[in-house]
């Protein structure tokens, strides 16, 4: 669990600055964007297998 | 994951952008005009009022009877 | 300060004392009403989603659990993840710089991170600063999901900015009494809007029938 190790034994999580924002925002961005990217591939791969 | 089980009623709006990418700048500009002619109505309003209390205040006694 | 306490205890815990204000002088833990506060302690979503988040992960739950806006729905009056989150940042207290990250960088992404952050704003920041952040996104044509009490209902960026702007109540909060536009323009804290559309006065003559249209 991400958020158990990000307390350690503290009770406390550490303050994101605007950067890790911005980094959160991209990563999750470019995940989205990778997404699509399969899902066009698989359709494609399907739509390939159809006309063979 | 219970906080979104109720996905049944959600599927009857689509939220999906840029479907008709010319309808959906006419309904926004429909709305936005909406918008400048009820904010100028209530600035209208308010001069309105505001002249109204000026009038009063200017009535003499004998007027104001 | 470089940590937040992972629960609300202590923000909670302040509601009555020292807790740092909010910028228009509210004091954030009671800014939603006690038993809004109670529900959304109480939910699933808040106990698994929003224990040891910061600012950076408030973007990832946005971005993976958001489907809509809203207040609390259904019998149960339950406190929908937009609430509970918007909830967290009333704990986390973000300044403008990672507002202006979510609103801008953020928000032309993800538009329902937009709409929060145009929500937590409209409850914490001065009338001024709220005019300045929210405006821009009345050109924000983009659509959101809203959901009521009861069934879902499709609106738009720009609606809900202008329901922020115009309404007292939404997402099962009051919103505070915020100066109207033109007493901040009359005393000169703001300048007059101009609308992406253009000086109203062309536009009367150009279009009349378009401004009548629907009353």
């Amino acid at each position: 669990m991400q958020h158990l190790r990000n307390i350690g034994q503290t009770g406390e999580v550490k303050r994101a600055g605007v950067d890790d924002v911005r980094a959160r925002i991209e990563a999750l961005w470019e995940a989205m964007e990778e997404e699509k990217r399969q899902d066009k591939k698989t359709l494609g791969e399907r739509l390939e297998v159809r006309a063979v | 994951r219970n906080w979104d089980d109720e996905e049944d009623s959600d599927n009857e709006v689509d939220d999906t952008d840029d479907v008709d990418p010319e309808a959906e700048y006419a309904a926004w500009k429909l709305r936005e005009l909406k918008r400048i002619k009820r904010d100028r109505e209530a600035i209208e309003q308010r001069e309105k009022e505001l002249e109204e209390v000026e009038r009063r205040k200017n009535l003499t006694e004998e007027e104001r009877q | 300060m470089a940590n937040h306490r992972a629960d609300e205890k202590r923000f909670l815990d302040e509601r009555g004392s020292g807790g740092p204000l909010a910028p228009n002088g509210l004091n954030p833990a009671t800014i939603m009403e006690k038993p809004v506060r109670e529900r959304i302690i109480d939910s699933y979503f808040w106990k698994d989603q929003c224990f040891a988040v910061n600012e950076a992960d408030i973007v990832d739950r946005v971005v993976t659990h958001v489907k809509f806006i809203g207040g609390t729905y259904g019998d149960a009056q339950r406190p929908s993840p937009f609430l509970c989150l918007a909830f967290k940042l009333l704990q986390l207290g973000p300044g403008d710089d990672i507002l202006r990250e979510y609103l801008e960088y953020g928000g032309e992404k993800f538009k329902y991170l937009r709409a929060l952050a145009c929500f937590y704003i409209r409850l914490t920041r001065q009338a001024k600063d709220v005019y300045l952040f929210l405006e821009p996104y009345l050109e924000d044509r983009r659509k959101l999901k809203q959901k009521k009490r009861m069934g879902t209902a499709l609106t738009y960026m720009d609606q809900f900015v202008d329901d922020l702007l115009e309404k007292d109540r939404i997402c099962a909060t009051t919103l505070w009494k915020m100066p109207k536009r033109e007493v901040l323009e009359d005393l000169e804290v703001l300048e007059a809007r101009v609308s992406p559309l253009g000086d109203i006065e062309d536009l009367l003559e150009s279009d009349p029938e378009l401004v009548n249209e629907n009353g």
